[in-house]
């Protein structure tokens, strides 16, 4: 499968995610938002190229 | 849609921001500082020690905030030699642990006695350029979108900084120029309150595991790990959940409290303003690559950044020519120390567990004037000369 069409995936709803901002600070095309306690991220811009998977202190992003 | 001007616009209300704010006021200039939350300084994402010595020079006067005053520094080699550091040795870099909502409510509270406006629950969106000028930002105010406009704008909105990619500064970060961090608040541990202790190694590459003691038992546990060496996610959680299974005095506490973030320990960045436009802070990158404080630096060319901001505005000429006296200002200050802890960084970064062990067994019980690379360097080489080849660089 390309790069482009695996999925990135933030759990966002806090059980793992503690809103840190850790993959906002490192994504390379500034793609992730963080809004308090919403993060997201737009998907057209990511590229999957993982930065912010090794950046998350506590593992709450993956790409499948 | 509403506008609202003002002559400087400080984008974040972290030490940083506060201090810009601050001194732009001071110097007579009408300041409006925005927090996108709605609380200044909460939550906390900080390991919360910080050295003492400059908070003269920038005004900040020592209050509630300070949990503890300590005496020294500890440093753990992998097999767990102790280096003590006092703070005759250690100067600027042994000093308080510190409640940073607290600290961080106190300089915008300096800032709003300087005269400085303050927003809550106000994000910038989005940059406005004039002819290539930064002008202001988009933002919105409790959800109301709006413009504000400004011969000077300042982006101190934290090591996530969007408004210093929007206005096109260098601020993009590698892998090996970033750690990651997780820190535990937690009670009921074996910490000591006259000593900040850090332990280096394997236990936490390209970075270190820090206890920095709150009160009698209770302490911040935390780790940074660099980015470039994770080898699977949620490495830094599991770094410092193993330390914390090690060590009997932490594994018996109980966490109240968890924060993560990103510290960057890059080098100095090439370019801080812009026209119409200077960032301040771990926006700028001035966190120090070998320590990872961030607030004394902050703090320092914030003051230089709201001086500089004034005298613009006053000159009626924001150009990149004139803020440029900001960027050579908070270079002259501490630029020099950035790179050189950068380089020591990198090479502490390379060194085996058994390359750490000597080092610390060679300080050990050796009375350093002062605690600079230079001086240990030179106490490591008279019993591990083959250790120091690697580093003649600096000797």
């Amino acid at each position: 499968m390309p790069p482009s069409k695996r999925s990135l995936h933030i759990e966002s709803s806090g059980q793992l995610c503690i809103y840190c901002g850790a993959c906002v600070g490192i994504c390379p095309l500034n793609c992730i938002y963080l809004d308090e306690t919403r993060i997201t991220f737009d998907e057209n811009v990511c590229t999957r190229c993982e930065i912010c998977v090794k950046a998350c202190p506590v593992g709450a992003i993956a790409i499948g | 849609m509403e506008t609202v001007r003002t002559d400087v616009l400080v984008v974040g209300a972290g030490p940083a921001g506060s201090m810009t704010a601050k001194w732009a006021a001071k110097s007579g200039a009408k300041v409006l500082m925005i927090e996108k939350r709605q609380e200044i300084g909460s939550p906390v994402r900080c390991g919360e020690g910080m050295s003492k010595d400059w908070l003269q020079e920038v005004g900040i006067v020592p209050g509630k905030w300070i949990n503890v005053e300590v005496e020294g520094a500890r440093i753990y080699s992998p097999s767990e030699k102790c280096l003590e550091i006092n703070e005759k040795h250690a100067g600027n870099e042994v000093g308080y642990v510190v409640e940073r909502d607290g600290f961080d409510k106190q300089l915008a509270i300096d800032a709003a006695n300087a005269g400085v406006d303050i927003w809550l629950k106000t994000s910038a969106t989005g940059i406005l350029r004039e002819n290539g000028h930064v002008v202001g930002v988009k933002a919105k105010r409790f959800g109301e979108p709006l413009e504000i406009r400004a011969k000077v704008t300042v982006g101190a909105d934290g090591f996530e900084s969007q408004v210093g990619r929007w206005a096109g500064l260098p601020t993009n970060l590698q892998l090996r120029d970033m750690d990651t961090c997780l820190q535990y608040r937690m009670t009921n541990v074996d910490s000591d309150v006259r000593y900040c202790d850090f332990y280096l190694g394997s236990c936490a590459p390209g970075g270190y595991v820090w206890i920095f003691p709150k009160a009698e038992g209770l302490a911040n546990v935390g780790i940074g790990v660099q980015v470039s060496k994770v080898k699977s996610p949620a490495d830094a959680k599991s770094y410092l959940d193993r330390w914390i299974e090690k060590h009997p005095g932490y594994a018996k506490g109980k966490k109240i409290d968890m924060v993560g973030g990103g510290v960057s320990i890059s080098a100095p960045m090439k370019q801080t303003v812009t026209d119409g436009f200077l960032l301040v802070g771990d926006a700028a990158r001035m966190i120090d690559p070998l320590t990872g404080g961030g607030i004394a630096n902050g703090c320092i060319a914030g003051k230089i950044a709201g001086e500089v901001s004034a005298r613009a505005v006053a000159a009626g000429d924001a150009s990149k020519e004139v803020l440029a006296e900001y960027d050579r200002g908070w270079r002259a200050r501490f630029e020099e120390k950035l790179y050189r802890n950068w380089l020591a960084k990198e090479k502490l970064c390379s060194l085996s567990d058994e390359t750490f062990d000597k080092v610390v067994d060679a300080l050990e019980g050796v009375k350093l004037e002062k605690l600079t690379v230079h001086n240990i360097l030179k106490a490591v080489h008279v019993k591990y000369p083959e250790v120091t080849r690697e580093f003649e660089a600096f000797l």
